[in-house]
């Protein structure tokens, strides 16, 4: 296994269109990258690029110290894994997984030892014999997989692979593929736009949007310290409360309430006072009792912990409490923030 | 040891993958098999072949070649029976040889001016004689690489379920 580094990366498609603006990360050995963001953020361009698929416009890629910008994808060392699994439906899964080594003509004694070894890791050994079509989703998804390992490449990438599956499946193969890297402690690129994936799985996220790197760092620090309005909007389910404020005399006001300033928060926000500001609270930052009314319009109980949607003022807030509620349209309830974010309204940087 | 070990992942490797060998070799058989018909049933000699006897060589073609076929894929999927079939199936091509190609190199040639020649000449006598001769080889080939590979996947899969029993018990 080896690094991977993309230093300045750029994307320009025949008609103009910029997908990817300055792309720079340095992926260690053995980490596993997460390229997170919405639809046409440009994660996926991002990994096509890394893959071969797509002609890099701009910038350089370097994978194992060598210069691989203008290689071609065979020659790059890198395995793929697709979200539709793209297997050979005639071939056996056998035949799928040793497809690669054969056309590499290595040995047929050495491709049966490396597909048998893959197998066993994947828990596919029972199912040597069958076709894609005979296999769940699950099943196929850890073919592809396979199939992938038994090249040891370089680095794997990943493009959405969980993204077919159900719920249920798709949690247990994020638990499957987390397990995989620690047991070979492979270099790996995930391309998702589910941050449920991106969180649990990633040693370092990288938040796109538009074609541009918001943050790259760990998936506490996305959550927890979020570098702008945009990072703190997408992670995080359900997503972070937003209310523009003004903040004086150690005070946050809004139109629909007021919240004290802890002395943390005012050392902090000295350089604003008088200014207004956006404030971030996240859901589970929200707490019963307080000074702050909600007007209840669903209370959504999730056994764990309950969802209640209500609105401030005219603001929408969405918070989640850990105990079990049984608020009913209409219904007031007085809560508080134990956590705030502050953004600057003109930057959308958080203010740090 | 080494040999050892390479022994043992060949029979695995049975396990997972197709005699594509012997199916291979038979169907080779069937295409050497229709160089043979397509050069007596284009012969123009009169009328000798305008009997019964064409008739049920056509007829016995279309069988043989189906049979071929239902055994490529037979032993392809190590069916041991379908690899004796392919055996059988290659010791009536070489019996073929003095039914039809044999009689027609020995009977006279009744067609006005030829009368000094035999009904199939010695170059396609030798032409007939070889394409069955061969298809019969791989035919007998392909029975006996399939009954080999069979019979040792049977026996290996013997021993895997054995030791199976055995870790379970």
């Amino acid at each position: 296994m080896s690094g991977l580094q993309l230093q300045h990366l750029e994307k320009i498609y025949d008609n103009n269109v910029q997908a990817v603006f300055n792309f720079n990360l340095d992926v260690k050995d053995g980490e596993l990258i997460v390229l997170v963001g919405p639809s046409g953020c440009g994660k996926s361009t991002t990994l096509r690029m890394v893959a071969g698929l797509e002609d890099i416009t701009k910038g350089k890629l370097i994978i194992d110290g060598n210069d691989v910008t203008q290689t071609p994808p065979k020659d790059r060392d890198i395995a793929m894994v697709f979200q539709n699994y793209a297997l050979y439906g005639h071939m056996t899964v056998y035949e799928n997984m040793a497809f690669s080594l054969m056309l590499r003509k290595e040995s047929k004694n050495t491709i049966h030892q490396k597909v048998m070894a893959a197998a066993e890791i994947l828990d596919l050994t029972s199912q040597l014999n069958k076709k894609p079509a005979q296999l769940s989703g699950g099943q196929r998804q850890r073919v592809a997989m396979g199939r992938a390992i038994v090249r040891t490449p370089k680095v794997f990438l990943f493009d959405e692979p969980l993204s077919n599956l159900d719920a249920k499946l798709r949690s247990s193969t994020r638990r499957e593929i987390l397990l995989l890297h620690q047991r070979l402690n492979a270099t790996i690129l995930y391309v998702t736009h589910d941050q449920t994936e991106a969180l649990t799985l990633a040693d370092r996220i990288v938040c796109m949007s538009m074609g541009h790197v918001q943050q790259i760092g760990t998936p506490l620090e996305l959550y927890d310290d979020p570098s702008n309005l945009f990072v703190a909007g997408f992670i995080g389910l359900p997503p972070m409360n937003f209310f523009d404020v003004e903040l004086r005399a150690g005070q946050a006001i809004c139109k629909d309430f007021t919240v004290d300033l802890t002395p943390e928060e005012q050392k902090l926000l000295g350089w604003h006072e008088g200014k207004t500001v956006t404030m971030g609270v996240r859901p589970e930052h929200i707490v019963p009792g307080g000074t702050i009314p909600v007007d209840v319009i669903s209370n959504e109980n999730l056994g764990q912990n309950t969802l209640v949607n209500g609105m401030v003022g005219k603001h929408k807030i969405t918070c989640k409490f850990r105990e079990w509620c049984t608020y009913k349209y209409g219904d007031i309830v007085k809560v508080s923030f134990t956590k705030k974010h502050f953004f600057d309204r003109e930057t959308t940087n958080s203010i740090r | 040891m080494a040999s050892k070990v390479k022994t043992l992942i060949k029979k695995d490797r049975l396990r997972f993958t197709k005699n594509k060998l012997s199916a291979g070799l038979i169907l080779a058989a069937i295409a050497i098999n229709a160089l043979y018909f397509v050069s007596i049933y284009r012969s123009d000699v009169g009328s000798y072949y305008y009997n019964l006897t064409i008739g049920v060589s056509i007829l016995y073609n279309l069988i043989f070649m189906l049979i071929a076929f239902l055994s490529s894929e037979g032993v392809k999927n190590y069916k041991i029976g379908y690899a004796y079939a392919a055996i059988v199936l290659g010791i009536v091509q070489i019996g073929r040889i003095f039914v039809l190609p044999s009689q027609a190199h020995a009977a006279q040639n009744t067609v006005v001016g030829k009368e000094a020649e035999t009904v199939m000449l010695d170059d396609q006598f030798g032409y007939v004689a070889i394409c069955l001769c061969l298809s019969a080889a791989l035919l007998i080939c392909a029975g006996v690489i399939g009954i080999i590979k069979t019979t040792t996947l049977r026996n290996y899969q013997a021993e895997l379920d054995k030791k199976n029993e055995g870790n379970n018990q």
